[in-house]
């Protein structure tokens, strides 16, 4: 680990290069919406079409009634295809062990 | 023929045919001018009074028998212009002729007068003739008309001298008889008064008519003439001249007194009128000569002079020569008279004495009449132009022009300039105070720079000798040739040094010229493409201290890798059949030459040869600890040799506590379960990696496992064997060495040194054995504890056999009486797991039970 080495495969030529460093990792996607997603990217493509599993997905909700208030709903997916167009943000999570 | 007729205002220049009718000299004979002519008349102011005007019926006791004249019709195109100063010659021989024909002394007379008003149409239109032709008449003979130019370089109006081919040595001529007569005009004899003379008196009437600002008598004195014929004017000559002379004694004694040379010059713009009047006059003198010279004045290239001259400039020159004519020069452009002529003046200038057309024949008159009017064209043309002449002095072109060439050499530079007098060479100030000076240069060797060769040398010899020549102004022009040639040369000879680098500047200065201009912004791109990833490839050099990113980067690669091998296996050829088939053996050199360098760049990948620093886990190890890392090692090892893969086992081995799954699962009975994920890591783990490590384990030598249980005893045995990752690397281990011995494999040696290994390992894993179990008794997940006990007791000596018992009797105890108490299947299932270790050490928990 001292050394540099020189990772000729390894470099970052294009932001997606980034997210290609996070498969099989787990993510947190922001979706429009009001929407998150969080769970191991299995895949993705130019267009941030991803490729989910065992995501959690939040949903914040305004109440209607009291704007203060905000609810959020969490559903479960084994695995989950998301399209790339609704796709906000893609971050690292971090894992907790 | 009708005085009346002629419009001055609408007199169209180039119309040929006008000459005749506006015989000037034929308009004074006509009584029925009177009213036209008033104006003009008023201009004389004394001529008008002594004249009887009041009827035609004098006008032959006035003008002498016009009849004569009339024989011929003048008609009203008499063209003024038919006189010019181009056609010399045709005129001298029109003069010539006519002085033939004529066969009184009158007609020699004539002969004058008609010059005479040639003359005056030369200088007509710029008023600068005048000054010009004042300077004939000087009692210098030997001046040859120039001497105005002579004394500063005014190139441009000599310049047509040459252009109209008439050799200004006729000028000459016409100053030197000039001078003579102009005495004359005093003299009691006035009829015998020469042509300057005439216009000196002239000249005084027409300061006099400026002062009263009585406008244009001049016009319709030449349209006079329209009645009369071309014989006429010699008639009225006389009698008009004698009007003048009689009208303007003392004006003209006056004129004469103020300067000789000045009554020829200021005389002429009223010469019109007055030559008909002298021609009487002189009939009876013998003013031959004086005509004569006259007559050649028109000749000469005065006109163009003229043309070109500008009025305000040429009195200027006159004042600065110093001329006699200062006064009169001054005062004559804003005559009125002057001024009608001026615009006369832009009509055909050259007046051809009347008779002379008249002596001509038809076929000649017409060509005569052609050529003058394209004459008069041109000199039209040449007069709109000639408008801005003069604007500009000789000196003050000189100047201009001096500058723009020092611009110029400046511009290109001198390269030969150096040492300490560059600045020096190069001013041009210092250069003209030197000259002017006379001074040395402080280094003789050092050559002037060609701006001072061209032209500096030029300028202080123009302060010597220069003048002297005659040809002065074409000197000047040829000296500006010479000056823009040798900038041109400097120019072109100099090395083409574009940028001068200065050292310890942060940029080029850059010469600018007119085929170059000089880049203000001198930008060079990065060229280096590489620059832009500078950032990104710095940050990837920190990320090796070991951060998540680049570990991510280094199993991306390893994919990237892996990808790139399985693509590469799919298109592996089929082995040679024989060693014939040189084309699939070739093929197939190529693929393995591929093969190896794709695994080459694995192995790079995998950076199983980075040594780390102390307290630092190796990167491999980091990588095994992410769930694709550990994923990628079934995938790898399929594509590793055998020493490759041996050599990971080791580095595993070697690092067995630095392994997350190891280090970061710790469990013993007291502690609680490691989480969620690490859980599913260390399943993980045991899938992807352990399968592989016991397929390499197991193609390994029983020295080899030996030396890796020795490996592992160099670490800390306690915590792995606390860990299930840990506690199942044992077992392998030992199983591995247990199968060895019991497929007869091994060598003396090698069972030796593993019993030496195998007690050692012992020793360091008896302490914990009893602190393996996950959790309580009552968790269920311990199976793996109970084999690594079963693989020790396998091989432990009797010795270690009763320690194993002791180490680990009470949880063999607790979990024997738990299974009673949990369901059949549990049951049997514990006691199972339990069986496996006291089995091994040939007991078995029925024996407990």
């Amino acid at each position: 680990m001292a050394e540099p080495r020189d990772e000729t495969s390894g470099t970052v030529s294009e932001p997606l290069d980034l997210v290609r460093l996070l498969l099989d990792e787990v993510v947190c996607v922001k979706l429009r919406g009001d929407r998150e997603l969080k769970g191991r990217l299995h895949a993705y493509d130019s267009h941030c079409n991803l490729v989910l599993g065992d995501v959690e997905e939040t949903i914040y909700v305004v109440d209607e009634e009291d704007e203060e208030d905000v609810k959020t709903i969490s559903k479960k997916s084994e695995m989950l295809f998301v399209r790339g167009d609704s796709v906000v943000l893609i971050s690292p999570q971090t894992v907790s062990f | 023929m009708s005085f009346f007729g002629f419009d001055t205002s609408r007199h169209n220049p180039a119309a040929t045919g006008f000459s005749q009718a506006h015989n000037p000299f034929a308009g004074l004979s006509n009584r029925e001018d009177e009213g036209d002519a008033l104006e003009f008349e008023d201009t004389y102011d004394g001529l008008g009074d002594q004249l009887d005007e009041t009827g035609d019926a004098f006008n032959d006791d006035t003008f002498g028998d016009t009849t004569v004249f009339e024989s011929k019709p003048v008609g009203k195109d008499f063209d003024f212009f038919n006189t010019t100063a181009k056609v010399a010659n045709a005129i001298e021989e029109e003069h010539v002729r006519f002085t033939r024909q004529q066969p009184t002394a009158r007609s020699s007379q004539t002969v004058p007068q008609a010059a005479a008003p040639a003359a005056f149409q030369h200088h007509a239109p710029g008023s600068s003739s005048y000054g010009h032709y004042s300077q004939l008449p000087p009692s210098k003979p030997a001046r040859t008309g120039y001497e105005k130019y002579s004394s500063e370089p005014v190139a441009e109006l000599q310049v047509d001298a040459a252009l109209w081919g008439v050799a200004p040595k006729k000028q000459t001529q016409a100053a030197v008889p000039s001078a003579s007569p102009a005495p004359m005009a005093a003299a009691p004899a006035r009829k015998i008064l020469s042509l300057e003379e005439v216009e000196a008196q002239m000249r005084a009437q027409a300061k006099k008519t400026s002062q009263q600002a009585t406008p244009s008598p001049a016009p319709p004195v030449a349209a006079v003439p329209s009645g009369s014929q071309t014989q006429v004017p010699p008639m009225h000559y006389d009698q008009a001249y004698q009007f003048a002379q009689h009208g303007q004694p003392a004006q003209h004694a006056d004129t004469t007194g103020h300067d000789q040379g000045a009554p020829a010059g200021h005389g002429h713009p009223i010469t019109i009128l007055q030559r008909p009047t002298s021609k009487p006059a002189a009939s009876p003198q013998p003013p031959t000569q004086p005509a004569a010279h006259a007559r050649q004045q028109p000749s000469g290239p005065i006109h163009p002079t003229q043309i070109l001259q500008n009025p305000n400039r040429l009195s200027g020159d006159a004042a600065r020569v110093g001329m006699h004519q200062q006064s009169p020069h001054g005062s004559y452009p804003g005559h009125p008279i002057h001024r009608q002529q001026g615009s006369f003046s832009q009509q055909p200038q050259i007046i051809t004495h009347p008779s002379q057309l008249s002596q001509l024949n038809e076929e000649e008159k017409a060509a005569y009449l052609d050529q003058e009017a394209k004459r008069a064209k041109r000199n039209h043309k040449i007069f709109l132009m000639s408008r801005d002449n003069g604007i500009m002095t000789p000196q003050d072109k000189s100047f201009v022009t001096r500058i723009q060439l020092q611009q110029l050499v400046a511009a290109t530079g001198n390269p030969n300039e150096h040492g300490t007098d560059e600045s020096l060479t190069e001013d041009f100030y210092y250069q003209v105070h030197s000259q002017i000076q006379g001074s040395q240069r402080q280094n003789p060797n050092q050559p002037l720079n060609n701006f001072a060769q061209t032209y500096l040398y030029q300028t202080g010899s123009r302060q010597g000798g220069m003048r002297r020549h005659h040809r002065g102004p074409e000197n000047h022009m040829q000296r500006m040739e010479q000056q823009v040639q040798r900038a041109v040369e400097a120019a072109k000879n100099k090395p083409k040094n574009k940028q001068l680098v200065i050292e310890g500047s942060l940029g080029k200065i850059s010469f600018s010229n007119a085929k170059t201009p000089k880049p203000l912004l001198n930008i060079k791109r990065a060229e280096n493409p590489t620059e832009a990833h500078r950032p990104s490839s710095a940050h990837r050099h920190i990320d090796h201290v070991g951060d998540r990113k680049s570990d991510l980067r280094s199993i991306e690669s390893i994919y990237t890798t892996l990808m790139k091998m399985e693509d590469h296996d799919r298109v592996m050829p089929p082995p040679p059949a024989n060693d014939a088939d040189t084309e699939a053996i070739q093929t197939f050199v190529a693929w393995n030459s591929e093969a190896q360098i794709l695994n080459n760049q694995l192995w790079e990948s995998l950076r199983i040869h980075d040594h780390p620093d102390n307290g630092v886990v190796h990167p491999f190890i980091i990588l095994l600890s992410y769930t694709k890392g550990m994923k990628a090692m079934q995938r790898v090892s399929r594509h590793l040799t055998h020493e490759q893969r041996t050599t990971i086992l080791t580095l595993i081995l070697v690092n067995l506590d630095s392994l997350d799954v190891v280090r970061g699962a710790q469990v013993t009975p007291d502690s609680p379960q490691p989480n969620a994920a690490m859980r599913e890591n260390v399943e993980l783990f045991i899938v992807a990696v352990m399968s592989t490590l016991f397929n390499i384990l197991n193609e390994l030598d029983l020295d080899l496992v030996a030396g890796m249980l020795g490996l592992v005893c160099s670490r800390n045995v306690d915590v792995i064997a606390k860990s299930r990752v840990g506690a199942s690397m044992l077992t392998m281990i030992l199983s591995r060495a247990e199968i060895i011995k019991h497929g007869g494999g091994g060598s003396e040696q090698a069972w030796h040194s593993w019993d030496v290994t195998h007690t050692q390992f012992f020793d360091l894993i008896e302490p914990s054995l009893p602190h393996t179990f996950p959790g309580p008794v009552t968790t269920s997940d311990d199976i793996y504890v109970w084999q690594l006990l079963a693989a020790l007791g396998i091989g432990a000596s009797p010795d270690q056999q009763q320690r194993l018992v002791l180490a680990v009797k009470d949880r063999v105890m607790d979990t024997v009486a738990l299974s009673k108490t949990l369901p059949q299947d549990l049951a049997a299932q514990r006691l199972q797991n339990v069986n496996l270790f006291m089995r091994s050490i040939g007991l078995d928990v029925e024996l407990l039970q």
